[in-house]
């Protein structure tokens, strides 16, 4: 998904500019640009954050190339990370020592745990954050890594050269060719260009060929893929109008408020960097009839609705909502963008009439009577590359060493795209220096999930992750994440520090403990019912959960 | 409906030959083998004198000392004599060898038991059910012996080579059994109630996902934990019924099928020798499937005599087109035949393209089913055989009105009949009825302990597991099947 800019963000980015042309060589000291590197990561979005972070994280000389490095760790949809399933994912990313979990700990403005009522294995942590917070302590963490460097360019082609006789695959990539004619040399190259290749934005009946406004497609890369024979699909998104806060009328709207205390997302975040009362509120409205009118009258204006592309069944626009579940009320939250943003973003309201009937219908929504619309929503329509042309470690069948990450392969959602971009990082390094590739297994972890449904079943949505779709859901928390993937991604890896690594062996010897103090209480199953007589004790046969 | 069951067989082919890497299994995943002991008929299914039970697993001695109470184990490899009785009536069931085999020498690696027991039906199932009733012990999987014995080291590589084969085939007859088990109102019932599943657990799994901030309509948890309920009593009233009800339908299936008016029922009536079937020289004399239980060549059989297939015919007709169809399916020997002197008509050739040449050639997935193909009404041909074609595959010449050729045929199903009863994984229905109630009961305790579960998430557990013991039956269950259903009933999302 794209950002059409905005006032708030113009300033942030003016404000990173300036510490730009120290950043662009401050990662690996201040040498100039080396034309040499282990691994190259295209693309600066939440999968080639993680992935340039992991690679340097396992020790090898990585270069981040992007269009504009004020987009780095750009939110470009909605103002919130985590949720139910996503959540997971973040815990997991954060396990591995990635970035995301922790960049939230320090962004957020309202931090909820979703389903705190059902059991902890379905906790969903989430949180409202700053988008332009979230960008700066993004940019501060990427362009402070050791031994990740950070380059704006173009990348127009690849270099491919003959392929290893050891290995499958057609070719093998060694560097990348820029818009300027300059090459660059690597061992392995990430590809996480999201929705950039032969990306449309629609708003009613016009159509934006590609890119950011100003940007260009990356034409020549979409073309070489193509020739290489990789199989592509076509997907489409949404994202809804923005709205003036003060137009807003929130003293009529249901109010919720973030919990107390926060939960931070990080294992190593002992809090969150604001306290609950500093924290922002969501507000709760409902659209009505008059929506679905102007709506249905209108699909003839729509050409994003129309056409055939697969959107997502979870994440629908609220044409879609309209169609296929008439006379209803769809919720409608309203979320802040951040402290001192003006913005508000209409959760559920993802939309792709023209500009003015969008402001229309916005109106006739409870407490946005009087609401000024400060950017319309829009459709995305997007190439994607067929996952199952990749394999568990995210290399493709195609070209050695060539590793893609993120929307490229047909997911949606920031923390899909960091966990591809944790483990897309982590081969391409492990594959420089000739090791087993880091395979998470479904049994491990949502990201082995993730990617184990991408690379076998392949994708015909954009695909999002639900906890219905991990098989061993009680096993895979987000409580006990670390003890699943730390321990591996420190000794298997190197991608942990040494700090994660302690806490994580604490924690586990702490629960040992803990767990054989529990063990050596034993009493008669009366006893136990005369302790606790709301628990159900089951004499003799065997409960079908108990290997759980 | 049966890609659920595959998934699982691609699955159990795949494991031994390419291991996942799972090398941290700390994490609750269930191992294969550990711990449950299995139980199966082992010896072919057909006439025989004596048939073997053999169970494998850490409670084979326990079962073993359970039927033959209150006698204690016999000494490891040698065959005795015990009487075995029903463990928890008493009732005594068969005089029978018994052989104990203490692992790690045995066939799988782990303990095994062996009953030699009387090849009855009523004996065979007598025990099966007594063995099924003893704790820790359930019906084994298509393949499950020899990947023990894979997974314990007992099979060498080149040995493990045909393991895939194996199962696949193993399976493959089981499923034909299956569906034959299905054909009914127990198939029925079992779909509905998968259906109901499904859409209960489809239900819990969107409170679970998006409960919390889409808006679900009010009740979704309530309805779920009726249906629930509901199909507890629906269960529990089945399975104290089970021994009712499901004629018993066993021996090799031989569907007689081919054009209208090829002569089918002329055959079937030769083979069973009764007038079972009307015969008459007008096309579309028979509407429905008739079976009769035959003795062909020394192997029990059923025999099943379709109607002639056709298009266009009347309603009535058409169903009984269907239904031979549908028969076809089930079968585990097909007698095309075929009139000799009528080759070149639009009915034969038709029948030829799509019943006899994909019978031959294999379907995609690699089944190809047994089929013999008998040229009929030989008398009235001229001398020197039918027209030759060039396509025409191995066929047998036969003309029922002067029984000329029968020697010939009788000889040929002989041979498949003994391809057939020989596999010793087919086994009778009894043991897929076996499965079915194992299955059935696994589901409806699993629905008990959902009902009695506080925490969402560990309740679901039991839902899904309720769901994967029907699914063993059905076929199904997979998540893109839940997300189907969540995202019809819902409009969630942001």
């Amino acid at each position: 998904m794209f950002s059409l800019r905005n006032c708030g963000l113009w300033v942030a980015a003016s404000l990173t500019k300036k510490r730009l042309t120290l950043a662009r060589f401050s990662g690996d000291s201040a040498a100039p640009l080396a034309t040499k590197f282990d691994v190259i990561v295209i693309g600066g979005g939440h999968a080639g954050t993680e992935a340039a972070a992991a690679a340097a994280r396992c020790g090898s000389r990585t270069l981040l190339l992007t269009h504009r490095v004020d987009t780095i760790g750009q939110m470009s949809c909605n103002p919130s990370f985590g949720g139910i399933g996503k959540g997971h994912l973040m815990r997991e990313v954060d396990a591995l020592d990635g970035l995301c979990s922790r960049i939230c700990d320090q962004s957020g403005v309202h931090y909820k745990v979703l389903n705190r009522r059902k059991g902890p294995a379905v906790w969903g942590l989430r949180a409202q954050i700053d988008r332009k917070l979230y960008k700066q302590n993004m940019q501060k963490e990427i362009l402070n890594t050791p031994l990740l460097t950070v380059q704006e360019g173009a990348v127009e082609d690849l270099i491919l050269t003959e392929p290893e006789p050891e290995y499958t695959g057609k070719c093998r990539v060694s560097g990348v060719v820029l818009a300027d004619g300059s090459t660059v040399h690597a061992e392995s190259v990430v590809l996480t260009t999201g929705t950039f290749l032969r990306g449309v934005i629609v708003i009613g009946l016009e159509m934006h060929p590609a890119g950011r406004l100003g940007d260009q497609p990356s034409i020549g890369l979409a073309h070489t893929l193509e020739k290489l024979g990789f199989v592509v699909g076509r997907l489409k998104t949404g994202t809804p109008p923005r709205i003036a806060k003060e137009s807003i009328n929130f003293s009529i709207l249901n109010k919720q408020t973030p919990d107390n205390p926060s939960i931070p997302f990080s294992f190593i975040s002992e809090t969150v960097w604001i306290k609950p009362e500093d924290q922002l509120p969501c507000y709760l409205t409902h659209t009505n009839p008059k929506v679905d009118e102007i709506v249905l009258e209108n699909l003839h204006l729509n050409s994003h609705i129309k056409e055939t592309t697969r959107g997502p069944r979870y994440c629908p626009s609220i044409e879609s909502k309209v169609l296929r579940f008439p006379n209803r009320l769809h919720q409608v939250w309203l979320e802040p963008e951040g402290m001192d943003s003006d913005l508000i973003y209409p959760q559920g309201l993802s939309v792709t009439l023209p500009a003015e009937l969008q402001e229309k219908m916005i109106t006739c929504i409870k407490g946005l009577e009087k609401a000024k619309m400060i950017q319309p929503g829009y459709g995305v329509q997007y190439d994607y590359l067929d996952p199952r042309q990749i394999t568990p470690s995210l290399e493709t069948h195609l070209v050695q060493r060539l590793f893609f990450a993120g929307q490229i392969n047909g997911t949606t959602g920031y923390e899909e795209a960091a966990a591809q971009g944790v483990i897309a990082g982590i081969n391409a390094s492990l594959r420089v220096k000739r090791k087993p590739p880091f395979v998470v297994s479904r049994t491990e972890g949502y990201i082995g999930v993730l990617i184990d449904d991408l690379t076998t079943l392949g994708t015909n949505e954009p695909y999002r992750m639900f906890t219905s779709r991990a098989e061993f859901r009680l096993s895979l928390r987000p409580d006990n994440a670390d003890s699943r993937l730390t321990f591996r991604g420190y000794k298997e890896v190197g991608c942990v520090s040494q700090q994660r690594y302690e806490r994580a062996s604490w924690m586990k010897s702490s629960l040992e403990e803990g767990i054989s103090v529990l063990k050596s209480i034993e009493f008669s199953s009366s006893k136990w019912k005369k302790l606790i007589p709301e628990a159900s004790i089951s004499i003799g046969k065997s409960l079908p959960l108990s290997h759980l | 409906m049966w890609r659920g069951l595959w998934t699982l067989v691609a699955r159990a082919a795949r494991g031994p030959r390419s291991p996942r890497p799972c090398t941290r299994q700390g994490s609750g995943v269930p191992v294969p083998g550990s711990g449950t002991t299995i139980f199966a008929l082992s010896s072919g299914h057909g006439r025989c004198g004596i048939a073997v039970i053999r169970t494998s697993g850490p409670a084979s001695g326990h079962a073993l000392r359970s039927l033959t109470a209150p006698r204690d184990l016999p000494p490891a490899r040698s065959a005795c004599l015990r009487l075995l009785s029903h463990p928890r009536s008493g009732e005594p069931l068969d005089r029978a060898l018994v052989l104990w085999f203490p692992g790690p020498q045995s066939f799988t690696g782990e303990d095994c038991a062996e009953f030699h027991v009387h090849g009855g039906p009523a004996v065979v199932s007598g025990v099966l059910q007594a063995l099924g009733s003893v704790p820790g012990l359930r019906p084994a999987e298509a393949g499950e012996f020899t990947r023990r014995a894979f997974a314990h080291g007992k099979l060498s590589l080149t040995e493990v080579e045909g393991l895939a084969d194996l199962i696949h085939a193993e399976t493959e007859a089981q499923r034909r059994q299956a569906l034959r088990q299905l054909d009914g109102e127990l198939g029925h019932l079992c779909h509905g109630w998968a259906g109901t599943l499904t859409k209960a657990l489809a239900h819990v799994e969107a409170y679970i996902d998006f409960g919390e901030d889409d808006n679900l309509e009010e009740g979704v948890l309530e309805q779920a934990n009726s249906e629930v309920r509901e199909l507890q009593l629906a269960l529990g009233a089945h399975l104290r019924d089970a021994r009712r009800g499901q004629r018993l339908r066993s021996g090799a299936h031989v569907v007689v099928a081919g054009p209208p008016n090829a002569g089918k029922s002329s055959l079937v009536n030769l083979l069973s020798r009764k007038p079972v079937s009307i015969v008459s020289p007008e096309p579309g004399t028979t509407r429905d499937v008739l079976e009769t239980p035959v003795d062909l060549a020394g192997f029990p059989a059923l025999l099943s005599d379709t109607a002639g297939l056709r298009e266009g015919a009347g309603p009535v007709e058409q169903e009984g087109v269907r239904r031979a169809r549908e028969r076809l399916e089930q079968a585990d020997l097909i007698l095309a035949v075929l009139d000799a002197s009528d080759l070149a008509s639009p009915s034969s050739r038709n029948f030829l393209d799509t019943v006899v040449a994909p019978a031959g050639a294999g379907s995609p997935n690699g089944n190809s089913q047994r089929l013999l193909l008998v040229l009929n009404k030989s008398d009235l041909l001229p001398p020197g055989g039918p027209d030759p074609s060039p396509n025409l595959r191995p066929h047998l010449l036969l003309s029922c009105l002067t029984g000329e050729g029968l020697d010939g045929l009788l000889e040929a199903l002989r041979k498949e009949l003994a391809e057939v009863c020989g596999d010793p994984s087919t086994g009778p229905p009894l043991l897929t009825r076996a499965r079915h109630q194992h299955h059935l009961q696994g589901c409806l305790d699993a629905l008990g302990h959902y009902t009695q579960t506080k925490d969402l998430a560990l309740a679901a557990e039991a839902l899904r597991l309720a769901r994967g013991h029907l699914a063993r039956i059905t076929g199904g269950g997979g998540t893109e099947e839940i997300l189907d259903i969540i995202f019809r009933d819902f409009c969630v999302g942001k």
